[in-house]
């Protein structure tokens, strides 16, 4: 029992000491830099702490029943669940991968599609002739000084903003800024404007942590339900 | 603006009629009774002429000085002149099944993944860096392929993959994938060629110009085939369309559908 | 508009001499290439979705059976490509609509060629004219 107790305990001390001396280390290290000067972004990175935004954006009363309805019907029509594409608010606990060039930034998700964004950094103006709406948006970046701002329009409205089910229209203006403030973490801070959905614009941040054990893993959705024969 | 994605309609017609106009079933098809239009099935279509090349310019290249293959990109296609695989009897046999079912159990239309080496008639997004090679799929799913160039060695590969694991390395301009670690469920192509999960494949990606990709397809399966199966193909350099979503399993009705060869 | 028409006449001129290739899933698969449509009707719907875009019509027989007939376009990319727009045919709107019959339903086909209520004919983007 008593050697029990020890090991239990050893075990717990050796949990209790191991993440803070790491992260200690991993912080302090030298943020990369692209070819180009700029923060690098690149890498696999997993959000720490619940993906759901942390309250509500303040609805519009349609909107506002939307949300009460897919609540109340037990998140019922959940476009993840049919592997239809989270769009850009809604994201996974599973990692996600950040490959930056100089003009393009690509995102690469390893859950829900198993899919891609991409962020165009070339000067190029928003474009919705073509895809007026779409799952992702349209996106387009540029740099202020160490930070990435991604700005995207052009959504449809069928995806969630979370997965609670909050809604949003096609209206949805999403202004994201990438900040690396050290080496192994990564800030996203939101701003979500949609004049048809919200009374007001509405702001958070998540923090990501830097995978380094591994790469994205293969994962598709759609195979249980699509795969046929 | 608008006017110029509507000129672009005869040239996409002219490209669509060239192509139809090269391409030639291999065997020709029996099922024609009462009278019908003889139908030629769509997985026994062979080119006869290569497609027409993409723009001309110089290659560009990476700070680090290796070709840059980052664009949007015409579907591979299959060059005239390459030998018919040699199959065990039972890929031939499967293959030959699948064929003249007119491709109905083909997974691609059941919005699966379509693995490697499939092409598709959609663009694809090469995204080039010195450590990694991005493949992004417009269809037929909105998916992902990665390259890794910083690797050496193929991972340990515990559940079989759709995409495999591929790492590559250059041979002077020539960017050489090797990829294993595949799964069993995917078609080639749609005449239904199989494979095991042995399959080994390895690419070998050559920009020619600005505008042309040669790529060499070798497919290593001793489980399918006798020896090793070599395609030529092309990728021209799309300047003029973006890729956009597609969300294959948004509204696929077809699966339900898909009634094969009736006639037989 | 005028220029538009005449760059379409051609292109349709052009493309109908084409072998049958395949997309998302195989034509002959689904579709019977010796049994052909052409209906007229008012369109009830447009799905702008993958892996192609659908239009219903409404279409009235000599007896006024009304049939919701569903018709199978190109995928969006062909379309888009092809010059179509998410708005370029909305409900309400009448229509031709020439193409081939399903092997397995009815009111069920593939959409080749459409004639907009303007009266410009386009190509639906179907995959018996889209190589692979």
């Amino acid at each position: 029992m008593n050697t029990f107790l020890v090991k239990v305990s050893g075990v717990l001390l050796l949990f209790a000491s191991l993440p803070a001396r790491s992260q200690q280390g991993q912080q302090n290290g030298p943020i990369p830099r692209a070819v180009d000067g700029k923060v690098d972004l690149t890498g696999v990175w997993v959000v720490s702490g619940s993906p759901d935004l942390p309250s509500d954006p303040d609805y519009l009363p349609d909107a506002r029943k939307v949300y009460l309805q897919r609540k109340e019907s037990g998140r019922k029509g959940d476009p993840e669940k049919a592997c239809l594409p989270n769009g850009v608010v809604r994201i996974e606990p599973l990692p996600y991968k950040i490959v930056q060039t100089p003009k393009l930034v690509v995102m690469l998700s390893e859950g829900n599609t198993h899919s891609y964004r991409r962020f165009f950094l070339d000067g190029r103006p928003h474009d919705t002739d073509v895809e007026p709406d779409s799952w992702n948006g349209n996106s387009i970046g540029h740099w202020d000084g160490e930070t990435l701002v991604v700005d995207t329009i052009g959504f449809n409205d069928k995806t969630w903003l979370d997965s609670t089910g909050k809604p949003h229209s096609e209206a949805l203006h999403v202004v994201e800024r990438y900040r690396r403030p050290n080496l192994n973490h990564l800030e996203i801070a939101y701003m979500l404007e949609d004049t048809q959905a919200f009374s007001k614009p509405y702001s958070f941040t998540r923090s990501f942590t830097r995978v380094t054990d591994r790469d994205l893993r293969e994962y598709f959705c759609a195979m249980d339900n699509f795969a046929g024969k | 603006m608008k006017l110029r994605f509507w000129t672009l309609l005869p040239a996409a017609s002219a490209i669509g009629c060239f192509l139809a106009l090269s391409w030639v079933p291999i065997s020709a098809q029996d099922g024609s009774k009462d009278g019908k239009k003889k139908v030629p099935y769509p997985g026994a279509v062979r080119p006869t002429k290569a497609p027409p090349p993409g723009p001309p310019g110089p290659v560009p290249h990476m700070a680090d000085g290796k070709p840059d293959f980052s664009g949007i990109w015409n579907a591979q296609r299959q060059l005239p002149g390459d030998p018919e695989p040699d199959m065990l009897p039972w890929a031939a046999a499967l293959t030959k099944q699948r064929t003249e079912n007119y491709s109905a159990d083909d997974p691609e239309a059941r919005c699966v993944p379509g693995g490697v080496p499939r092409a598709t008639p959609y663009h694809v997004q090469m995204v080039s860096t010195p450590t990694l090679l991005l493949f992004l799929y417009e269809g037929n799913i909105h998916t992902f392929r990665q390259v890794f160039l910083d690797r050496k060695e193929h991972l340990k590969i515990t559940e079989p993959l759709w995409y495999g694991d591929s790492i590559g390395h250059w041979e002077g301009d020539t960017l050489v994938v090797d990829s294993v670690g595949f799964n069993d469920k995917f078609w080639f192509d749609m005449a239904g060629h199989p494979h095991t999960t042995q399959l080994h494949i390895i690419e070998r990606y050559h920009r020619r110009d600005l505008g042309n990709l040669d790529v060499e397809v070798t497919i290593l399966d001793p489980g399918t085939y006798s020896k090793p199966w070599v395609q030529h193909r092309l990728a021209t350099l799309e300047t003029g369309f973006d890729i956009v979503e597609y969300v294959c399993n948004e509204n696929n009705q077809d699966p339900g559908r898909l009634a094969g060869n009736t006639d037989r | 508009m005028e220029h538009r028409r005449v760059v379409l006449a051609a292109s349709l001129g052009l493309i109908f001499s084409s072998v049958p290739l395949a997309a998302h899933h195989s034509f002959e698969a689904e579709y019977d290439f010796n049994r052909t449509v052409k209906v007229s009707g008012i369109v009830t719907k447009v799905e702008w979705m993958n892996p192609h875009a659908r239009v219903y019509v409404d279409v009235t027989d000599e007896k006024g059976k009304v049939t919701n007939w569903n018709f199978e376009l190109g995928p969006i990319n062909i379309l888009l490509k092809n010059g179509w727009r998410k708005n370029s045919l909305k409900a309400g709107d009448q229509v031709t609509v020439e193409g081939f019959l399903s092997k397995v339903g009815e009111g069920l086909g593939n959409a080749r060629k459409i004639t907009f209520p303007d009266g410009r004919r386009v190509l639906g983007g179907s995959s018996a004219d889209n190589p692979q």
